[in-house]
Parts: C-alpha cells; sequence; structure tokens
C-alpha cells in the first residue's frame, strides 16, 4: 500500500469518528480565512516543507483541502491544527510547480462546519537554496544566555547547530556569513575571553585574532568578496543606550566606526584613508557581485550617545580591485538617504548584480530596534529605489539575504508580536516585485509562540554547512592567528 | 526495641530535623530557587533537557523545585530526597554485611548534601543525580548472579550517565569493589569484566562529546548542573558524591572490628558525632545573611509590605538590597519620608541599586524600578536577570515580569506570549489566566490596581536612561505624573541620601500636588536644618509648618557634644536626618 493510501485510510478513519461521516459546510463564508502563520495567497518554492497551520478564534475542528494540478489533492483534519503529512505535500507541490494550490478551509464552531473562501499557494518553479543558517538569541540588552548559530533544511523541518556558545562558556557567537551560499566558505565569531573570527575557507578553518593596533575593534560586520579571496568587515565601537518610552526599546549606535577589506590568503587587514575617516562613520561593507565595488553606509560623525537620532547613513560605493586589493580614490553615493531624513542600513546586492536591498529608518543603524524599519530595493540599471511594500508591514523588516539565483529572498521581521524576529522568504519576479511573504514553517505551530529566542541574521546556503565545534574549540585555544594591518 | 526499629527512627527523626530547617529557619532559600527556574509541562522542555547527559536529573530536580514555591512543600521534598539517600546508602551498606549498629553513619552523605543545600547555588538536580545512582547501586547490590550484575553494570553504564552525568562511575567504582570482595568470579574474567566497562565508561562521554555535545568535554563528565555555574564545581561535591559508595565499604570493614550488634554506647557515640558534627556543618553552612535578604525579597516580590515593615522593625536590615526592599515598602506605604531614618541608611545604593551583570540584583533593583513607574527598566531588568542565570534556565519570577510590564505598555501580543508559557506551569497557571482575561479588556487594564495605575505612572515623553542622573530620571517621571508619590518621595529621597540639600529644597514645593496631610518627618527635620543653618540670626520665621517636637531635637541634637557612635547620639538621633547628615558616610 503506497502512503498517499495509508494516509487516506487514516484520514477517512479519522473523519468517521470524529465527525460522523464527512466534513459538510453548514455555513460558507466570503471571507478567506485567518490563519497562524498566515500562508493566504503566499507563494512559495516547491521544495518548501508542508505549511502547517491552525485558524484563528475558537474551534473544535479544522479541516484543510489542499487541490493541485492534475486532480491530486490533500485533505488534513484535527482538533487543533493543520498538519500537513510530508511526502503526500511534497508530491503534491511537485505535481503543481508553476500552478497554484486552491486551499479551502473549515473550521468547526458550536457543532457547525463553516467553510472560508479558498485562496491559493502558488508554486513557484524557481528554485530556492537548501537551507538557512540563523543564529538563535534571545532579544534581550547587554546580558546573553544560551545561544547558537543553526542551520534548518528548508525541505524538512530539521534544524541542527552549527556551533552553540555552550562550547565555550560565558562565550557570544554571532555574525555568520557564507560566500554567496557556498557552506564551504564561511564565518563568524566567537566573543569572549577566549574569543576570534571562525574563517573556513573550501572547507579549511582557521581563527583569527582581528584587532590590529590600527583598527579600533575586532572586525565586526562581513561580507565575503565573490572570489573569495577578501572579506570585508567593519570594526565599530559600539554603545547601547535605554529608552524609557512605551513604544521603544533599546538603541545600538557607533561612538567610531570604520570599514576593512580582509586579505584571506595574505592574513592582512587593507584599509584606506577614504573608509577609515574619523570625522565619519563608516559600516556594513558588501562587495558587488563582480567584486570591483564595494557597497557600503556612510554617515557624519555625531557626538554620541548625545545625538542618536541625528546619525543618518546614506548608501555609498568606493571602487576595489580584487586583483590588489586596492580602493579607488572616490566615494560615490547611491542613494541619499540623509536628504529625506532618513538612514540605509544593511545594503545588500542581488547575486545578479541587478538591485541592491537594504533597509530604511529615521535614524542610527541598528534597525531592528526600530519599529519603521522597512525594506527598499535600489534597481542598479535605473538607479530607482521603492520600498517594498509587498513585504514590508508596521512592524520591523530588517536584516536580509539573497538566494544563490536572486529570486528568492529571506528578512527579518517582527510582524508578529513586535518583539521576536522571525524569518519570512519572499519571491521576486523578473520584474522586481514581490510576492507576499511567507514564514518559515514549523512542523508545530506554536513553535513560534513558545520560542524565547528570536532568529538573527538568517542566511541562504546551497548546502548542509559542516563545521566541527571540536575543532573550533581546539583552534581558539591554541591555533589563533593574528591578522596584520596594511594601509 | 530493636535495631532495625531504630533505624527507621533515626531516618524519620533526621528528616524531621532538616524539615524543620528548611521550613521555619531557612525557608527564603528555597523561594529563590524557585523563582530561578520555569518548569514547563510540555514535551519541548522535557526535550531540552534530555538532549544533554545528566539532563534527566536536572528536569526532576527542577520539577520538584517549582514546588518550593511554598517552602514548607519544598522543606518536605528535601527532607524525603536526603533520608531516601540516607536509606539507600543504609540499605546499601546492609547488602554489604555491615552490622545493623552502624546505622547513624549512613546518614553522614546526606548530612553533607544537606550542608550543600544550605548554598543557594547548589541545585537539586544533582541530589536527584545521586539518588538515581544509589538506585542503580541498590539494585546491582539486589542481584545474586554475578554474571547478571555485570551485565546490569554494562548496561547501566549508557543509562546512567544519560540520567545522573559522571556520576554513573560510582556505579563502576561500587560494583569493582564489590566483585573483588565477593570473590565469585575468576580473575581472568573480572578482569575482562572491568577492562570493558572501563572503556565504556570513558568511551561513551568522549564520543558524545566529538560527535554531537556542544559542551566542553568536563561538563560533558559532570553532566547533571549540582551547581548553579556550570563550569565550576566545588571539591565538596566530588567528596559526598564518593562517600556514598565510600561509607558502606567502611561500615562493612568497621563491622569486622566489633563483636556486639547491639552496642548502645557505640550507637550513643555515633549519635552524638553525627548530631554535633551536624550542628557544625550546618551552622557553618547556612548564611543567615543571605536568608535575611532572600526574605525582603521575597515579600518584596509577594507585595507584602507591612511584613518587610514588621521584620525592619524587629532588625533594621543593613545590607543594600534588604535596605532597598525595605525603602520600597516604605514608599508603598506612604511612610518613607516619614520613616526612612529610623532605619539604617548608607546613600543611593539602598534606594536604587546600580545594574550589575547578575541574576539577583537586578530582579531586586527592577522592582524598585516597576513600582516607580520606569516601566522599561523593570522589563529590562527582569530579562537581563534572567539572562544572566549561568545555568541557562529561564525565570518564572522574570516571566511574570516581562508580561505584565507588556499589558502595561500596550504590548499585548508578548505578553500574550509570556502567559502562554506561564500557563504551562503548575503555580503561575491561574495568575496568567486571569492576566490573559484582563489583557482582552482596557477598562480592566485601567482599573488594575498596579498595571492601571502604573499606565498612568510611566513617562509619555522618551528620555533615555542613565544610571548616574536617578535624580533627574525621577523628576521627568514625576513631573509628568504629579500623583506619583513614590516618585517623588524617591527624588526627596535621593537628595537626603546624597546629602544635597539645595536639590532638596528646590524640589520639596513641588509636594504641593500630594496634598500631604503634614510634611513627613525626614523632610522637616532637612527644612528645619536648611533654614536655620542659612538664616542664622534666627530673624524670620521658617516658612514651613515644622512641628516643634523637630525643632526641639534639633536645638538638642545641636548642644548635644560627642562621637556618633556614643550610645546617646544612637538612640537619641540616630532615627533622624541630622544624624545620616553628620555621621553616616
Amino acid at each position: 500500500m503506497s502512503k498517499i493510501s495509508i494516509f487516506h485510510l487514516v484520514f477517512f478513519l479519522g473523519v468517521l469518528v470524529g465527525c460522523g461521516g464527512k466534513v459538510n459546510p453548514g455555513d460558507v463564508s466570503k471571507e478567506k480565512p485567518k490563519l497562524f502563520p498566515d500562508y493566504v495567497d503566499v507563494t512559495i518554492p516547491s521544495t518548501i516543507a508542508p505549511l502547517n497551520f491552525k485558524a484563528q478564534g475558537d474551534y473544535s475542528a479544522i479541516d484543510a483541502v489542499f487541490e493541485g494540478k492534475a486532480g491530486k489533492s490533500i485533505r488534513v483534519q484535527d482538533s487543533k491544527e493543520i498538519c500537513i503529512p510530508a511526502s503526500d505535500w511534497s508530491e503534491l507541490l511537485e505535481a503543481t510547480k508553476g500552478d497554484s494550490l486552491k486551499v479551502t478551509v473549515s473550521v468547526k464552531q458550536h457543532d457547525r462546519w463553516k467553510q472560508y473562501a479558498s485562496f491559493r499557494i502558488h508554486v513557484s518553479e524557481t528554485p530556492i537554496d537548501y537551507g538557512l543558517v540563523y543564529r538563535l538569541i534571545a532579544p534581550g540588552y547587554e546580558v546573553y544566555s544560551k545561544m547558537g548559530i543553526y542551520q534548518r533544511n528548508l525541505s524538512t523541518f530539521d534544524q541542527s547547530p552549527v556551533v552553540e556558545n555552550t562550547l565555550i562558556p560565558g562565550s557570544c557567537v554571532n555574525c555568520h556569513s557564507f560566500k554567496l551560499t557556498d557552506p564551504k566558505n564561511m564565518n563568524f565569531h566567537v566573543r569572549g575571553k577566549k574569543g576570534g573570527t571562525i574563517l573556513i575557507t573550501d572547507g579549511k578553518m582557521n581563527a583569527l585574532m582581528t584587532k590590529t593596533d590600527k583598527t579600533m575593534s575586532n572586525f565586526v560586520y562581513p561580507f565575503w568578496h565573490p572570489s573569495g579571496n577578501y572579506l570585508a568587515y567593519s570594526v565599530n565601537n559600539t554603545h547601547q543606550v535605554f529608552h524609557e518610552e512605551k513604544g521603544k526599546r533599546v538603541e545600538v549606535g557607533d561612538v567610531a566606526s570604520d570599514v576593512v577589506v580582509y586579505d584571506v590568503k595574505k592574513n592582512e587587514a587593507l584599509g584606506t584613508k577614504l573608509l577609515m575617516q574619523d570625522s565619519i562613520f563608516e559600516t556594513f561593507p558588501s562587495f558587488s557581485p563582480d567584486g570591483k565595488s564595494l557597497y557600503f553606509c556612510r554617515a557624519a560623525h555625531k557626538k554620541m550617545p548625545d545625538k542618536y537620532n541625528e546619525v543618518r547613513y546614506n548608501l555609498c560605493r568606493i571602487a576595489f580591485n580584487p586583483e590588489n586589493g586596492s580602493f579607488g580614490d572616490k566615494i560615490d553615493t547611491l542613494f541619499n538617504a540623509t536628504a529625506i531624513n532618513k538612514s540605509v542600513t544593511f545594503p545588500r546586492p542581488s547575486p545578479d548584480g541587478k538591485y541592491i536591498m537594504f533597509t530604511l529608518v529615521d535614524y542610527g543603524n541598528f534597525s531592528i530596534w526600530h519599529k519603521e524599519a522597512d525594506l527598499y530595493l535600489l534597481d542598479l540599471k535605473t538607479g530607482q529605489t521603492r520600498c517594498i511594500d509587498e513585504v514590508n508591514s508596521d512592524n520591523t523588516e530588517s536584516y536580509h539575504s539573497w538566494s544563490s539565483n536572486s529570486r528568492w529572498f529571506v528578512f527579518s521581521s517582527r510582524r508578529i508580536d513586535g518583539l521576536y524576529t522571525r524569518p519570512f522568504i519572499a519571491y521576486l519576479d523578473e520584474n522586481g516585485k514581490a510576492r507576499k511573504p511567507f514564514l518559515l514553517p514549523q512542523a508545530n505551530t506554536d513553535y513560534y509562540d513558545q520560542l524565547l529566542y528570536s532568529f538573527n541574521i538568517p542566511e541562504f546556503v546551497s548546502g548542509k554547512v559542516e563545521v566541527d565545534p571540536n575543532q573550533v574549540d581546539q583552534l581558539l585555544d591554541s591555533g589563533i592567528k593574528k591578522v596584520t594591518f596594511k594601509q | 526495641m530493636k535495631y532495625f526499629s531504630l533505624d527507621k527512627l533515626f531516618s524519620l527523626v533526621f528528616g524531621l530535623v532538616v524539615f524543620w530547617f528548611f521550613a521555619f529557619l531557612y525557608p527564603f532559600h528555597l523561594n529563590y530557587q524557585e523563582q530561578y527556574q520555569m518548569f514547563l509541562f510540555s514535551v519541548d522542555y522535557f526535550r531540552s533537557f534530555f538532549a544533554k547527559p545528566g539532563g534527566i536529573s536536572d528536569y526532576t530536580g527542577n520539577f520538584f523545585t517549582q514546588f518550593y514555591f511554598y517552602s514548607w512543600v519544598g522543606a518536605i521534598i528535601i527532607a524525603v530526597s536526603l533520608v531516601l539517600l540516607q536509606r539507600a546508602v543504609w540499605f546499601i551498606s546492609r547488602k554489604l554485611e555491615a552490622k545493623s549498629v552502624f546505622f547513624p553513619l549512613s546518614a553522614i552523605p546526606s548530612l553533607m548534601y544537606w550542608g550543600l543545600l544550605c548554598d543557594e547555588n547548589y541545585l537539586l538536580g544533582g541530589l536527584i543525580a545521586l539518588l538515581w545512582v544509589a538506585g542503580f547501586i541498590t539494585t546491582y547490590s539486589i542481584l545474586k548472579s554475578a554474571k547478571i550484575r555485570m551485565l546490569f553494570v554494562w548496561i547501566s553504564i549508557p543509562v546512567l550517565f544519560w540520567m545522573a552525568g559522571g556520576a554513573f562511575l560510582l556505579l563502576l567504582l561500587f560494583a569493582f569493589v564489590y566483585e573483588i570482595l565477593k570473590r565469585e568470579s575468576k580473575i581472568a574474567e573480572l578482569s575482562v569484566w572491568f577492562v570493558i566497562s572501563a572503556i565504556l565508561s570513558y568511551a561513551i562521554p568522549t564520543l558524545c562529546k566529538s560527535l554531537f555535545l556542544q559542551y566542553p568535554l568536563r561538563e560533558v563528565w559532570i553532566g547533571t548542573n549540582y551547581f548553579r555555574f556550570p563550569v565550576n564545581i566545588p571539591i565538596s561535591v566530588g567528596i559526598i558524591v564518593v562517600s556514598v559508595v565510600v561509607i558502606p565499604f567502611a561500615l562493612y570493614y568497621l563491622s569486622k572490628f566489633i563483636r556486639k550488634d547491639n552496642s548502645k554506647t557505640l550507637i550513643a557515640g555515633q549519635l552524638i558525632v553525627i548530631v554535633l558534627g551536624g550542628y557544625f556543618l550546618i551552622s557553618h553552612s547556612a548564611d543567615m545573611s543571605k536568608e535575611e535578604v532572600m526574605a525582603y525579597d521575597f515579600n518584596c516580590r509577594m507585595r507584602r509590605w507591612d511584613q518587610i515593615i514588621a521584620m525592619a522593625d524587629k532588625k533594621t536590615p543593613t545590607t543594600p538590597l534588604s535596605v532597598t526592599c525595605l525603602n520600597l515598602a516604605l514608599a508603598k506605604e506612604d511612610l518613607l519620608g516619614e520613616r526612612m531614618f529610623n532605619y539604617f541608611q548608607k546613600g543611593i545604593g539602598g534606594l536604587m541599586p546600580d545594574f550589575v551583570r547578575d541574576y539577583t540584583i537586578p530582579m531586586i533593583a527592577g522592582e524598585v524600578y516597576y513600582h516607580l513607574g520606569f516601566v522599561n527598566t523593570a522589563q529590562r531588568y527582569a530579562f537581563e536577570a534572567m539572562e544572566a542565570l549561568p545555568d541557562y534556565q529561564k525565570s518564572s519570577r522574570a516571566i511574570m515580569r516581562l508580561a505584565e510590564t507588556n499589558i502595561i505598555n500596550g504590548n499585548y501580543a508578548v505578553a500574550e506570549k509570556y502567559l502562554h508559557l506561564l500557563q504551562k506551569t503548575f503555580y503561575y497557571k491561574h495568575w496568567a489566566n486571569n492576566a490573559l482575561a484582563t489583557m482582552k479588556d482596557e477598562k480592566l487594564i485601567a482599573q488594575h490596581p498596579e498595571w492601571g495605575t502604573l499606565r498612568k505612572y510611566r513617562t509619555q515623553e522618551d528620555f533615555l536612561f542613565s544610571e548616574g542622573e536617578k535624580e533627574m530620571m525621577l523628576g521627568v517621571l514625576f513631573k509628568q505624573a504629579r500623583t506619583n508619590r513614590i516618585a517623588f518621595e524617591y527624588l526627596m529621597a535621593c537628595t537626603l541620601l546624597t546629602k544635597d540639600l539645595k536639590h532638596f529644597l528646590q524640589y520639596f514645593p513641588l509636594s504641593e500636588s500630594l496634598n500631604y496631610r503634614a510634611i513627613p518627618k525626614s523632610y522637616q527635620e532637612a527644612l528645619y536644618y536648611a533654614w536655620v543653618t542659612t538664616n542664622k540670626d534666627g530673624s524670620r520665621d521658617i516658612p514651613y509648618p515644622i512641628s516643634n517636637g523637630v525643632k526641639q531635637r534639633f536645638q538638642l541634637f545641636q548642644k548635644m557634644p560627642g562621637q556618633a557612635n556614643t550610645p546617646s547620639y544612637k538612640n537619641d538621633y540616630s532615627d533622624t536626618y541630622w544624624y545620616y547628615l553628620y555621621f553616616v558616610n
């Protein structure tokens, strides 16, 4: 007997026992259901894990029918939530690629079934990467408890740790990044008494001590050069202050910051005066896909923390020569945010070189604590910038990352409860128009409600990340290399 | 009375004494422990413990620790656990054919563990781990066939490692000595068994570490959180753990030296040693000054302001944290201005303690900020205190505060998240259900005696928290809600405690909006002092209604020569602001 038949048998038995035959809606609503997570009319890749959901409000049973192409369908019924059998789901999506699923949800309230208007789930033909890597950390202030960098297979619900801070008690792990989405080329920092930057190049791991006598701090925000020979980093002297007004909590800002480029082969930090000016804050570097430009955020220096709300960053560019690691001699402003009293953070160029996606806030650079933070898209061909209304919400949208084919992006948003950051994935069509994003699906629909961690820095990866935590520990103990500086 | 019943009577008396100690002498240590964990009746919570060696002991320990909310229940749990350990040690000893006369010495491991539990950072999970091990050793000692015993050890090594962490080695140690003593197996057989057991014991933790456990090797070997700080395991734990095996064998050997199994002198001698040794150990392990701070804190958490003041009336608190609780209680009872100098005061460290990255001080300081109306700071302190827990636990008390502060701030979605978690607890479920019901109706929140008031008190204008400018922050807060009497009294207390009379005089007129029936005593003292010292010619009358009693006392105070510590000064004036102004540095 095939898996589908077994499932259908179990389903029908369930229906017979629980509902006395079949679902026969007494009321048909013209409204679409309100679901958690909200999967109504979203666009998904065909390899995504089942979109399990529950309906909002009280009910004693819920029923959902997923109808795809070629007459294939799945029907699920439960007292609490819709948990779709993984194999049926996978087959249904494969069969419906390039088309959409029709989903009909009914709920049983006071012994009567109410059927909602059907909605669509669009199944894109465009593939998505293997998985996501993110840090799970409580959205706190100065102190941190258990945290870690984790990977998640997008086709299943499997999550596994890459590195956890329990490995080195009292430490913090942060700022993971990949060369595009390559799991064999990865970077992250371990902060604490036994700390350092872990750099994995083509699967080989090194631990670096990145503070030099010419730079103000260890390396902070990273971005890989497409060649893998360089990484751009900011160096930041960061401080925090705390709001007393109810709508705000924390303000994180730089007292000073610069941008440097790390030469992997020479173990050398390269700097230029243009990116290390005392009168300027430079941060959030990222390389263009051709590797010849370095994008970054740039703001006029202000006295901190007194004038924290007057710091505004523009999106800028400087030429970079990957042949010899030299920088251009002028800085271009790509998006003048200060002209509209706004500030740019996290410029992330799409791998196809068409766009730069960034976050826009009222001031400063720590957008995750800014409720007004929204995602924007700069079309590098036309120079036009637009707010991505299709994906933004009334709450924070902050960190974002592109898939390797530039057609999906993942971003962190606080739209669910205003505090705990959750990863949303959205499709961007060939015209640069984004579709309604969907929340990373979980096996249990209460997962996000019960989780006291935020999803921090979600990054796509094209395969499973293999990091040996014991090697991390050993290298930080006795194999750390000191980075030198060259200007 | 037969000796088998005497040993049971001994266990019973031992248990009752332990219960009495924790229920009546040391109850607030149990309340303190309970607040720094949040046992959830959920599969995910269990999984989070099951994923680590020794986690099952920690899970079981946390399960029981949740009942410490009522300290007498906690006292029963500890008493029963320690008696179980004593009975297990005695049972094992008897299996080794120890003479029944030695039953009092079987209490040594329990007695020592009792001493450990006097330290708030020793967790029940450690004792549970020891009980698991004692249980396995007991089972082993019951088995009659040597081969089954050996097989049992092999099976137990991974199971016990996962349940109790590195303490599983005790079983191996016991079995090894036991088999040598029993001589039921051939030497070669025994050697092979031991080598395989040793390899298994070494390989399993090491493999777990290298394959999937992201903890330091030392922590993997120890497993259970005996101590709240997993990186530090005091040597005393090791001694106690080993004593569970050593005591039975010691009693076995001691039994060889005595002929009579009913020597009353020997029993009496042991009892004297146990009682005196126990008294010495527990009296040196118990920290009654910490117990006092914890009592203040618990009453503060429970909003038992009158009990705090009653405690202070019996014995004036002297530690900054207990003084912090007392000052808050006085403010909540509208007595801060009137009576603050009736008690020991020493600067604003006992009024609004500075933030420290630990789990105790922010929790207590957060209470002050909460009741003042600094809702964001109260929220931050609760969050930070919880995150600072070195054993990565979550705190039920902190989660409650996070829920409350989010309700006050109108962040209902976040509040709901915390309340859903509390709904999975045993004690806080009811509170969470009520809070969820209240949250659905804005009117109910407005009418809530605490949340409604704090909503009015909290700042409407944004400003940044500044540890060094507490006075300024209090001023801003009070300026926005002129009925926030606590904020005003804290503002005045700040100026008095920092001996800043200039600002005291500047802020005092703000009290007009609070409609005091009479000027609080401390304020009268400060006003009168300021007036007398600045108007020395006495040509003008003081523009404040100062009582004659205050005036007369000040005149006597001025005339009195002597040192601050002379009995006359202390007796007569230590309750005045003047005494604080002159003699407290």
